[in-house]
């Protein structure tokens, strides 16, 4: 083991941290998504961290599953972006108030 | 085992480093390309913990398509005026201090997982086997049915985007 694995959870929370940060500041939707794909590397890094400590390969495997959702998640989320811009000009949150009341 | 410890702290350095400009900056495709960046480091994490085919894994999925497909995405809806509009909504203190709370709770928590000092357990595997090996047996052995449901899911995911993102024939 070249670190403790307290370090790698460390590292997994602030990267998580961060990821929040960008999801709830940022206006842009697109850049809202990627902080998304920030928080769940976070999370395949403290599964990995977890695996490798406990020699258990499930957190490994775990991770795989957890970058196919990954994947799922961008195709239908730019779906839907593409869809909207296709209405309405605009990629930042602003432009979407149409269901507010 | 130095120079691996050093590396590791640059690489969790450098990755902390590009999230936070991948999130602060101004142009979208810098953004990308900062999170390019942290992918590609958090991929070096992967192979120093003995992930090797996670971190292929994640060169080829996240560092190859998902960003790829991002730019596309970027580039297709061509925000022309982007740059010249605020980056943070106005509650943008309200978001650091969700963030830093999250990240303190963490930091916090991950001092009470009492996990056992590692290198007390011994691994019972007997022979060591190749990373990839063991993980392909545990994909099509006890987690068959999962690694079927995700199949399914991204064929969902496929047809779902292509509904979504198709022109509608008026």
């Amino acid at each position: 083991m070249i670190v403790p694995a307290e370090v790698i959870l460390g590292l997994s929370a602030i990267l998580f941290g961060i990821g929040l940060f960008g999801f709830l500041a940022r206006r842009n939707i697109i850049l809202m998504l990627v902080s998304v794909e920030v928080m769940l590397n976070a999370v395949n890094l403290s599964l990995a961290g977890f695996g490798r400590h406990l020699e258990d390969l499930r957190g490994q495997v775990l991770a795989l599953f957890v970058i196919v959702v990954a994947a799922a998640e961008v195709a239908v989320g730019l779906g839907l972006l593409i869809a909207l811009s296709r209405n309405k000009p605009g990629a930042t949150v602003a432009d979407l108030t149409k269901l507010k009341w | 085992m130095a120079l691996l410890t050093a590396t590791f702290y640059y690489m969790a350095a450098a990755s902390v480093a590009s999230a936070l400009l991948a999130v602060m900056a101004k142009n979208p495709v810098h953004s990308m390309l900062w999170v390019l960046a942290l992918f590609l480091h958090v991929a070096g994490i992967f192979l120093l913990l003995g992930a090797e085919f996670l971190a292929a894994v994640q060169v080829i999925v996240y560092a190859g398509a998902i960003l790829i497909f991002y730019l596309f995405i970027l580039m297709l809806l061509d925000l022309p005026d982007v740059e010249a509009q605020p980056r943070f909504g106005r509650h943008w203190p309200l978001a650091a201090g969700a963030g830093l709370l999250f990240a303190g709770f963490a930091w916090l928590a991950r001092a009470g997982t009492g996990l056992a000092p590692a290198g007390r357990r011994v691994a019972t595997d007997g022979a060591p086997q190749s990373s990839l090996e063991t993980i392909g047996i545990a994909l099509f052995g006890p987690f068959a049915l999962p690694f079927e449901t995700a199949s399914l899911l991204l064929l969902a995911a496929i047809i779902g985007a292509v509904v979504l993102a198709r022109r509608r024939a008026a």
